[in-house]
């Protein structure tokens, strides 16, 4: 480690006993070093790059956004489009021209010609429709599922030529068709458990190991010219953060993904490593409210909690600053996204000292759940315990593991308070209010069945992309009714030793290697 | 011999069943859903309940642990939720990479320990023994995710010596596999090596109390000898009851190391498995560990009673 910190340095001594006992293991193994035999960074088109993720990749899940996917979602597998990362357009990937008719009811994609799968088989149309069915599959997991159950027919024009016909108009068509990973349908229950991985992507999945990663070696015919540079990619599952961040400052690990905030800021004064911040922001740190708990079913006290959380602590001590306070779901990058009311909810105690008391709850318990097997979860939880305290409520907070958390979440269990993150503030806005589980208008995790907020939402979802009146008027409706307060809207982070250059990502943070290479 | 052995079976195999409906049912009590978990976040209802169906955690529990219960006996402990492999591969897989780690550590502790505390308990120079019982009561008092930490500083990190974690690639290249090995494994081992050296010391010391080595050195005999053919060999007994239990106590703690070192044993697939709420791969590791338990325990009495006859008499 070239700025390895001076006073870190061990004494003569210890170093002599230290360097006695290593020379001793090196001599009893023969002499090789473990270290220096890491695949060569060589610097230019060629060699391994190794990444250390925190959990393991998901197969079952492939077709949703989860986070453990983010590494071999666009390493092995294409979508048939990609969103401009400011305009949110779609880009051609797999199909090269599209046509959305008028009504927006007919979207016909003309796809690229010589794509083969990693087994030889050439990509046609078939594929795109059996995508479409894999997601619409009942066992199948997807956030744009409601997107896709809008599809009343599919037809193959030809190999190269697909048309789709939407039962509505959709804003979020196209965010759909970023996700969605084009599979071979052959293949594709192997996929899913994970025995085949029969993509069209730069990469091709050598061998996987369940629970300790995978081993990916360049697919020779890409259908990108020149790409990849790197011979392959080696990912290896290192569950705890600070051990991901020792793999990557040992120089065993190039990439790190999602390193806990306050590991990755310990990288911000060596100048060997940087920490990338994908510029989709879509993660936001959020307290939800069960609005079916007597205490929370009064908007009055929503809005005091929303008052009372000190969002730029929670910025600076647990996030490290990466992001930005907010109030709202939006991503900066988000057509809905709307800078005078981002901030809505100051840190203001006062006020919601008074909202309490106007509504008769000063004094009052409410319980506050957590996954406490996420880092930065903790640090949230001793702020927020702070600030109801301050405010003159009576928090139990209530740790619980992810899969308790997850199952309360999903069917709405909590009875209080519950704080997580969210993701969906970066695409178009109906992406969150029809898909993502603490926002969607249908059935969400705070029990908030208000067909006000329905009609809002079905509005953004069947108008057109980013339109003002319809966003305006859901961000208002929001803020009033606080059945969710965002805090913080942070992002995904790539912890990167400096000799890989041409890292990428899609606006899901899917990591994009195509160009990458060690310099 | 065998008599004695045959008289702890029954009790084993009672320990075996109720260990068996202890860990099917206590593992469904606790809050959770694997199919939730396999489903991911923002899944609908429909998607959870289809794949609950598909796991067959939708029949009764009764029928899922005889099923369970079936599959063991018969050899097939089922497929695991989160990983789609079988979990006898799985827990074989695991099992070898943790008993690498495990013998690693136990060798460490058994030599490093034995010597340890055979210095401690035979000397007779009072610092060495102070000395030595301060550095063995740190090794015993900082957990080794502590210990771990600080090794991966110093040796991988500061100084980069040896590899900050994984396994390498094993005994397809023993040189570099034993260089991933080292440092999981001396932290593995500084807890249950020490714990041996301060048993093995107080053990000698208290034999060397005993009338009869007293008679022996008030007799002339020359020190080693005693010690060789007197002392050591009744120190021992306890000390191997001691180290039956801390092999327990070693696989136990080979769960923190192994997340620490990123070794993808047996505890880091528990890990997993209990946070993924994995039920079948749970299950069939809490077993694992319940029998290598029973064993080890069924083994140390055996050694126990053929080293000292007069607990084998007693428990006749």
């Amino acid at each position: 480690m070239r700025n390895a910190p001076r006073n870190g340095r061990l004494g003569r001594r210890t170093a002599a006993v230290a360097a006695a006992a290593v020379s001793v293991a090196l001599a009893v193994s023969g002499c090789v070093s473990a270290v220096d035999s890491q695949p060569e960074s060589t610097p230019a088109a060629g060699g391994i790059l190794q990444i250390v993720q925190g959990a393991d990749i998901s197969p079952s899940t492939l077709m949703s956004q989860n986070n453990p996917n983010f590494s071999i979602n666009r390493l092995v597998f294409n979508s048939l489009v990609e969103l401009d990362h400011k305009t949110l357009e779609p880009t051609p990937e797999l199909a090269t021209e599209w046509d959305l008719s008028d009504d927006g009811l007919t979207l016909a994609f003309t796809l690229r010609e010589g794509v083969t799968f990693h087994d030889g088989k050439a990509f046609t149309s078939a594929d795109v429709i059996g995508s479409i069915q894999t997601l619409l599959r009942d066992d199948v997991p997807s956030q744009l599922k409601h997107v896709a159950k809008k599809i009343t027919d599919m037809v193959a024009d030809d190999d190269l030529h697909v048309t789709l016909t939407f039962s509505q108009r959709m804003s979020n068509m196209f965010d759909l068709f970023e996700m969605m990973r084009i599979v071979d349908v052959d293949t594709v229950d192997k996929l899913l458990t994970g025995e085949e991985f029969n993509g069209t992507g730069p990469f091709k999945v050598d061998t996987y190991t369940p629970g300790q990663g995978l081993e990916l070696t360049k697919n020779e015919d890409y259908w990108k010219d020149g790409a990849p540079l790197l011979d392959g990619v080696e990912i290896t599952v290192v569950r705890d953060s600070q051990s991901m961040l020792s793999s990557l400052k040992s120089g065993q690990s190039d990439l790190a993904l999602d390193l806990a905030p306050l590991d990755a800021s310990t990288l911000a004064s060596d100048q060997q490593y940087e920490v990338v911040q994908s510029d989709a922001f879509d993660s936001t740190y959020y307290l939800g409210s069960n609005v079916s708990v007597p205490l929370l079913s009064d908007n009055r006290v929503r809005q005091a909690i929303a008052y009372s959380i000190d969002r730029d602590r929670v910025l600076q001590q647990v996030l490290g600053g990466v992001g930005q306070t907010t109030s709202l779901p939006w991503s900066p990058a988000s057509p809905a996204y709307d800078e005078s009311k981002a901030n809505f909810y100051d840190y203001d105690i006062a006020k919601a000292k008074d909202l309490l008391n106007e509504a008769s709850a000063t004094g009052a318990s409410i319980n506050v759940y957590y996954d406490a097997g996420f880092a930065p979860n903790v640090g949230l939880a001793e702020i927020v315990e702070f600030n109801l305290t301050e405010a003159g409520l009576k928090p139990n907070m209530m740790p619980v593991q992810a899969a308790e958390f997850l199952d309360k979440l999903r069917s709405g269990g909590f009875d209080g308070l519950f704080m997580t993150g969210h993701g969906f503030g970066q695409l178009n806005p109906a992406t969150l209010v029809k898909g993502a589980f603490p926002y969607n208008a249908d059935k969400n995790a705070s029990g908030f069945d208000n067909q006000e907020y329905k009609d809002l939402a079905n509005a953004v979802w069947t108008g057109e992309t980013g339109d003002k009146v319809a966003t305006d008027a859901l961000n208002d409706f929001l803020l009033d009714q606080q059945f969710v307060s965002d805090i913080v809207n942070t992002t995904h982070t790539f912890s990167i030793s400096n000799k890989v250059k041409g890292l990428a990502w899609t606006m899901l943070d899917y990591i994009d290697l195509d160009q990458a290479y060690f310099g | 011999m065998i008599r004695y052995l045959l008289r702890r079976i029954p009790a084993a195999l009672l320990v075996l069943f109720v260990a068996s409906v202890a860990v099917f049912f206590l593992l469904r009590l606790a809050p959770g859903d694997p199919a939730a978990t396999l489903a991911g976040p923002d899944a609908s209802n429909e998607t959870v309940e289809a794949i609950r169906q598909q796991l067959g955690l939708d029949r009764p529990l009764v029928i899922q642990y005889l099923l369970w219960l079936g599959g063991i006996l018969t050899g097939n402990p089922g497929e695991s939720y989160l990983l789609h492999s079988p979990i006898s591969e799985l827990i074989s897989n695991s099992l070898l990479n943790t008993l690498e780690l495990a013998s690693g550590a136990l060798i460490l502790a058994v030599v490093g320990g034995g010597i340890v505390g055979y210095i401690m308990g035979s000397s007779r120079t009072s610092w060495i023994s102070s000395a030595l019982g301060l550095l063995t009561s740190l090794a015993v008092a900082v957990p080794t995710y502590v210990s771990g930490v600080l090794f991966i500083l110093i040796f991988a990190v500061v100084n980069r010596l040896l590899p900050s974690g994984g396994i390498g690639p094993g005994l397809a290249d023993p040189a570099i596999g034993l260089q991933y090995l080292l440092m999981p494994a001396i932290v593995l081992s500084l807890p249950t090596g020490a714990t041996l050296a301060r048993f093995l010391s107080a053990s000698i010391r208290q034999t060397i109390d005993e009338d009869f080595v007293q008679t022996g050195i008030a007799k002339g005999l020359r020190r080693s000898r005693l010690m060789r053919a007197h002392v050591i060999p009744n120190a021992l007994p306890p000390v191997i009851t001691v180290l039956g239990i801390q092999i327990g106590q070693l696989l136990g703690g080979a769960i923190i190391v192994e997340t620490i070192f990123a070794w993808p044993g047996i505890g880091q697939l528990l890990l997993q498995s209990v946070i993924g709420r994995d039920y079948l791969l749970t299950q069939g590791l809490l077993m694992l560990a319940v029998v290598v338990f029973v064993m080890v325990q069924i083994v140390t009495d055996v050694v126990d009673a053929a080293m000292d006859p007069r607990i084998r008499l007693e428990r006749k």
